[in-house]
């Protein structure tokens, strides 16, 4: 069985913001493992792992100071999501030839469509590299080269952004399906679940607006 | 055409005037609702329909395939015919049974498929569709006029035409699924095919269908009962039944979760109302066609009914307002000295919301040389709008804020009543609902649908922040990034945001509901609630095997009466 993306979006979007996430970074988080997903890597699971691992963890701790080149958290480990936000937001500050190194962050996997969407939005090619990864984004193309390893890691050591002059390893086909594991789903199912209030006969009646007959 | 170049001397109107809940619950149908885009695309490309498979029994359960084939594809509706114990039936989402279920089917259907179509699209949101599905639906047949319909023709004679007005369908829908919804194909797998560029055309399509099927299973029904008497509804007859629909607070999300595709839609409306307004004259053909299509407005709003106080309230402002406008169309000159920006302030001056909302879609009915083109630009692509300009300086994001939102810095969000709503997602049914902020232990579960309070919220916190830019404030205080996406969308597009507290006491979330209804075609709003409507789609429209000897357009509004026509 495969999913369709707008459901994998949804369910990660929902899981996020149940794993403790404000709902802006959510919604990326969402179109995040929707993007890795159309592109056939497993964003679903990376996210999995992440929100597992970061469960209950403060966010003061787990985002970037951004004052320099060299970006780490407080808390030893960077949250991919909040990172990838914030390279987002500074796409158009990162000035051409610049290189940002990113000390020990979880699931990097997590952090490849925010620099795809950074590209796109500075107009520049950027490459994102950890071992046995890397990945080139410009013009819209996406090109990467990774082990099998490198992709499903839960953390890494470092990871450096920089203005790609070539692109290397081989090009990113977009899919329009997405496969999920059952284990993955039920992580996700039940952090997503946190995001829904429990029934009372009250909600059930009027949250709905229903009381009246529908049956003429 | 009348001016190629389209000026519009007389701008589109402001947002802040437009984008009221109280107005966009005032909306109507018009040239440019998707329904009528369908129509317009099946007309001019000479598609072609067959049924390709009707195996129903007496009772009703069976199945039946009704194909459309277009210049390039062809695609099926398949439906799955029940006949339910009345205690089952219910249309709201907690329903389990339905009296038919459909799907539009990319292509024609094998065996196969529809043997694995048998065993989920019953089931609908417990079923689960795949890549090679558009849509997932379910209709309730109406009580009130299914047996009678059936009795009649089965004894030879037509059924009450009274009863029939009164009710106006036979089936009522309730969701129509689609955009990769339990499985089912996403809009990104089919966007660029030009049948389904405008918005919502695979559900109006397959709506468009279901119509036809419904008449054909009612007729088919009658035939079984009384062989040698039944008769066929006469085809005048016939094409007064739509399809209803019947609508809860599942639609109203959308409209806030969807900013740039909502602009997109209003956009396309203002910018043809301007520039029919900004017509230096216009023809005597014109001014005609624009009157017969007032009258049969007075017409649709005298034939439509509603048991709700706050829609009896609209409609007799609304009948009203259509009284008006006939006297002051018949001293009016329509042709000369900007004579439909003229008769626009007039509106403005003396109607209701509703009047004027209705006067503003006719104003299009004339000018489907100014209007159309516009129909196929209503789509949004919302992947490029959505980054965050990092980079933008936090006095700009403030300007911004101060002139979008100026209405929320003006409530008052120390209130209860400011705060009394919260929009939530229901575990039972995963459904969205909207329940009591100080009554209900619900605000933990706040769904990001209060754009008004949220930028209050914001706009205080730059006031005390000394945060340059953007990024700094996001990087500080990620509980904003939901809000200032939308700031920033918003001052692009113009038409995005409400201007209104969508969690206010009084908000009506009918407002919502009609707003995107009538963008769909959809006429006889009748809410049964505060936040649940019926309506009834593609009344008076031909049906798919009659589009060939038939205007696509025109047939929206109710036919003028015998011998006025």
């Amino acid at each position: 069985m495969t999913w369709s993306l707008g459901e994998i979006e949804v369910l990660t979007r929902k899981a996020t913001k149940g794993a403790g996430y404000e709902w802006g970074i959510a919604e990326e988080a969402g179109k995040a493992v929707r993007w890795l997903c159309a592109a056939g890597l497993p964003g679903a699971d990376a996210l999995a792992g992440l929100l597992t691992l970061n469960d209950g963890r403060a966010y003061k701790d787990c985002c970037p100071d951004c004052a320099g080149t060299h970006w780490q958290a407080r808390g030893g480990v960077l949250c991919p999501l909040i990172t990838g936000s914030a390279i987002c937001d500074r796409a158009g500050m990162l000035a051409l030839g610049d290189r940002i190194t990113l000390g020990k962050v979880a699931f990097p996997l997590l952090l490849v469509p925010y620099i795809a969407s950074a590209s796109d939005g500075a107009g520049r090619a950027i490459s994102i590299e950890w071992p046995g990864l890397t990945m080139c984004r410009a013009d819209r193309c996406t090109t990467i080269d990774a082990t099998s390893k490198a992709l499903a890691m839960g953390s890494c050591d470092t990871v450096t952004l920089r203005h790609a002059k070539t692109m290397t390893g081989t090009r990113v086909r977009r899919a329009y399906r997405g496969h999920i594991s059952e284990q993955t789903r039920l992580v996700l199912a039940e952090f997503a679940q946190r995001t829904y209030a429990p029934d009372t006969p009250e909600s059930r009646l009027s949250g709905a607006g229903a009381g009246l007959s529908d049956n003429d | 055409m009348h001016h190629p170049e389209h000026d519009t001397t007389i701008p589109p109107r402001d947002p802040a005037q437009v984008m009221r809940l109280a107005r966009m619950g005032s909306f109507h149908q018009s040239r440019l609702s998707f329904m009528r885009v369908l129509l317009r695309r099946l007309k001019s490309e000479h598609w072609t329909f067959e049924q390709h498979l009707f195996n129903i029994d007496a009772r009703g359960v069976g199945r039946a395939v009704y194909c459309a084939h277009g210049p390039d594809r062809s695609y099926s509706l398949i439906a799955f015919a029940n006949d339910l114990p009345p205690e089952k039936r219910s249309d709201r989402v907690i329903a389990t049974e339905w009296d038919a279920t459909f799907t539009l089917f990319d292509g024609i259907p094998s065996e196969v498929d529809l043997d694995r179509l048998q065993d989920n699209v019953p089931k609908q949101e417990a079923g689960r569709v795949s890549e090679k599905e558009l849509s997932l639906s379910r209709a309730n047949r109406s009580v009130r006029l299914w047996e009678h319909v059936v009795t009649a023709l089965s004894e030879g004679r037509q059924p009450d035409t009274a009863k029939v007005r009164d009710v106006g369908y036979l089936m009522r829908t309730t969701a129509v699924y689609g955009s990769g919804k339990f499985g089912a194909a996403d809009r990104e797998m089919i966007a660029e095919r030009p049948e389904f560029r405008a918005p919502f055309q695979v559900e109006m399509l397959s709506v468009f269908l279901t119509r036809g099927f419904v008449m054909d299973l009612v007729e088919h029904l009658a035939r079984q009962r009384a062989p040698d008497t039944a008769v066929p509804l006469d085809p005048d007859l016939r094409r007064c039944f739509g399809i209803g629909n019947s609508t809860g607070l599942g639609m109203a999300p959308f409209l806030m979760t969807h900013p740039v595709l909502i602009n997109n839609w209003i956009a396309a409306k203002e910018t043809v109302l301007a520039r029919v307004r900004s017509l230096p004259t216009a023809t005597q053909d014109d001014a005609a066609l624009f009157r017969q299509f007032s009258v049969r407005a007075m017409i649709n709003a005298d034939t439509w009914t509603s048991s709700h106080a706050i829609q009896i309230e609209k409609l007799a402002d609304l009948r009203r307002d259509m009284t008006l406008l006939q006297t002051h169309l018949k001293s009016a000159d329509l042709t000369t000295d900007m004579p439909w920006n003229r008769l626009w302030l007039w509106a403005e001056a003396n109607l209701t919301l509703e009047g004027q909302e209705q006067t503003a879609a006719l104003l299009l009915e004339p000018y489907g040389d100014l209007v159309d083109d516009l129909s196929q630009r209503m789509d949004a692509d919302e992947q490029e709008s959505w980054r965050i300009d990092g980079a933008m300086p936090v006095a700009v994001l403030k300007q911004h804020i101060e002139a979008i939102y100026d209405w929320a810095l003006d409530i008052d969000w120390t209130k209860d009543t400011a705060n009394a709503r919260v929009w939530y997602v229901s575990q039972e049914k995963l459904e969205p609902r909207i329940g009591e902020r100080f009554e209900e232990p619900i605000e933990a579960y706040e769904q990001p649908l209060c754009p008004g309070r949220d930028a209050a919220r914001l706009y205080t916190d730059l006031c005390a922040c000394s945060d340059d830019l953007v990024a700094d404030v996001l990087l500080r205080a990620p509980q904003h990034r939901h809000i200032l996406r939308r700031v920033q969308i918003a001052a692009r597009y113009p038409y995005a945001e409400i201007r209104d507290n969508t969690i206010d006491a009084k908000m009506l979330p009918i407002d919502l509901l009609r707003a995107k209804l009538s963008f769909f075609g959809a006429c006889h709003f009748d809410p049964r609630s505060d936040r649940w409507v019926r309506i009834n789609m593609f009344k008076h429209a031909p049906f798919p095997h009659e589009l060939v000897n038939t205007s696509a357009e025109g047939w929206a509004y109710p036919p003028l009466p015998e011998g006025t026509r």
